[in-house]
């Protein structure tokens, strides 16, 4: 609890020192607004938007496409790991074709999901699906070949169904390996949202930024940026107490 | 109550698998017949096919030939098996890894708890049924495993090598509670172990087996008064009988291990 604490001050400590030196910059060293506006103008700029409104529509459309592309790329890097763990045979045909769209960078490949499936949320939700479809699909298939050999005789023993074995060993098992390849997805679909709403769309916190830049409107786009930082670090928090939940019998190991 | 003879009918059973140079024999065909109620210790080297044996039982593998007949009349779940670690499962809690079998046959909650906390009472762990597995020692982990080996109530218990990770203290005090356990539930018990005292300390017959190729070589009749305990150490029948089983697994003519 102490250390919690104690870990509280030093993390506010360094946001202030950050938050001064910003100041310093923009204060009494005068660097232009276009360039660096004072921690003042962000603010202000960051109220605005949030009393019309306007913030929160952005905010809200990136977070759900966030939201929405995590969940499916969970669900299908789970799926696709487990159908591939339980059947060698089909692992040898998908593992080529797995490794080529692994290595393609999926940025790079934005443009084409953006001709393919429009303007809309849909090539957005599916450029964020395929950057965190990978590492869960990755850890997902670690732990799954990593189970104990004699918890499959364990279920063989007591005659669990498939989706006995599934749901009440297989899957919390390999929770742990599955974890770590979300966590990095979640970094990933944060990344890959932000690009997508670049490239098309009127809408998303990515959109705000390039109207932002395009209209030089400075303070705006700090006051973007500063929301996906914000974003970012809760889908942090968000994801630590799952894994608190989730993965508490783990006991101390933590990082 | 009328005990079943032939509670396990092993005639024949044998084992081979493939191997990439050639065919390997675990098992070489062994017949036994083993009445309810009744404690068969399995001895014998790595290697011997002692613990292919216990797995052809169980159902987990399947022999090369012959036959085992239990009589379980039709029961789904007719083996209890404890493995040489507890092999519980580190996400739920001592009660929760007791209930499982029960959990997963359709058995409810309520009726569930009840079986579980009476059978982790009785193997000693009473107070510690909100505790994770990691929490406990390995000693109190493989009672775990017992209790939930009993809890959806199989006429037989199987046990691989159940003692072999825990020190010799605990070992001690755990083969005095299986004893108990085995007087109070009256389960036909086969035991595999490494160690010739615990084999003829607990059993009332002691199977002895040999390796490369495993097969069976003798089986003695113990005659040690029950209920046994630290006087039974004592016995001459019994350093006797533990003598006899040194000698029954010495190979012959200085063959290495």
């Amino acid at each position: 609890m102490s250390g919690r604490f104690s870990a509280a001050i030093d993390y506010t400590l360094a946001l202030a020192v950050l938050l001064f030196a910003w100041w310093l910059a923009t204060g009494p060293m005068g660097l232009p607004t276009y360039l660096l506006p004072s921690p003042l103008r962000t603010w202000n700029a960051l109220v605005t938007i949030a009393l019309t409104g306007e913030l929160w529509r952005h905010l809200g459309f990136t977070l759900q496409n966030i939201v929405l592309g995590l969940i499916l790329g969970c669900i299908a890097g789970i799926a696709i790991a487990y159908v591939m763990t339980r059947f060698p045979k089909l692992a040898v045909w998908l593992d080529g074709p797995l490794v080529i769209l692994q290595t393609a960078p999926k940025i790079a490949l934005a443009p084409l999901f953006i001709v393919w499936f429009g303007f809309g949320v849909l090539s957005k939700i599916v450029l964020i699906f395929s950057l965190v479809f990978f590492p869960v699909f990755v850890g997902a298939v670690a732990g799954f070949r990593a189970l104990d050999p004699k918890m499959k005789d364990l279920s063989k023993l007591l005659g669990l169904s498939s989706i006995q074995r599934f749901r009440q060993i297989e899957l919390p098992a390999a929770m742990p390996e599955i974890f770590v390849g979300l966590k990095i997805g979640a970094v990933q679909a944060l990344v890959g949202a932000v690009l997508a709403e670049w490239m098309s769309g009127k809408v998303g916190l990515g959109y705000l930024m390039t109207f932002a830049s395009a209209t030089y409107k400075t303070p705006l786009l700090f006051a973007a940026v500063l929301m996906t930082v914000v974003l970012g670090l809760l889908l942090h928090v968000a994801l630590t107490i799952l894994e608190r939940r989730l993965l508490s019998w783990k006991g101390a190991a933590r990082g | 109550m009328s005990q079943s003879e032939r509670m396990i009918d092993i005639a024949g059973v044998h084992k081979t698998f493939v191997a990439d140079h050639g065919t390997v024999t675990a098992l070489e065909p062994v017949s036994i017949t083993i009445k309810e109620g009744e404690f068969i210790s399995i001895v014998g080297p790595s290697g011997c096919g002692k613990s292919t044996l216990l797995r052809l039982i169980s159902g987990l593998d399947q022999a090369s030939g012959g036959s085992i007949k239990l009589d379980v009349s039709g029961r789904k779940r007719p083996v209890g098996f404890v493995f040489q670690e507890p092999v519980l499962l580190p996400w739920k809690t001592i009660i929760d890894n007791v209930r499982f079998p029960l959990d997963t046959s359709g058995i409810s909650r309520g009726q569930g708890d009840k079986t579980a906390l009476d059978l982790i009472k009785m193997v000693g762990l009473a107070g510690f049924e909100k505790a994770l597995p990691r929490q406990l020692s390995g000693g109190m982990r493989q009672r775990a495993a017992i209790a939930r080996a009993l809890s959806d109530d199989p006429p037989i218990l199987l046990m691989d090598e159940p003692f072999s990770a825990v020190d010799l203290l605990t070992r001690d005090n755990l083969n005095d509670e299986l004893l108990r356990i085995w007087q109070s539930t009256g389960k036909t018990i086969l035991l595999v172990t490494h160690s010739v005292e615990e084999a003829a300390y607990l059993a009332d017959r002691v199977m002895v087996m040999t390796a490369r190729p495993g097969k069976l070589k003798c089986v003695h009749n113990v005659e040690l008064l029950r209920p046994r305990g630290e006087e039974t150490k004592l016995d001459p029948a019994y350093h006797a009988l533990v003598a006899q089983l040194r000698r029954d697994l010495r190979t012959p003519a200085g063959e290495a291990h």
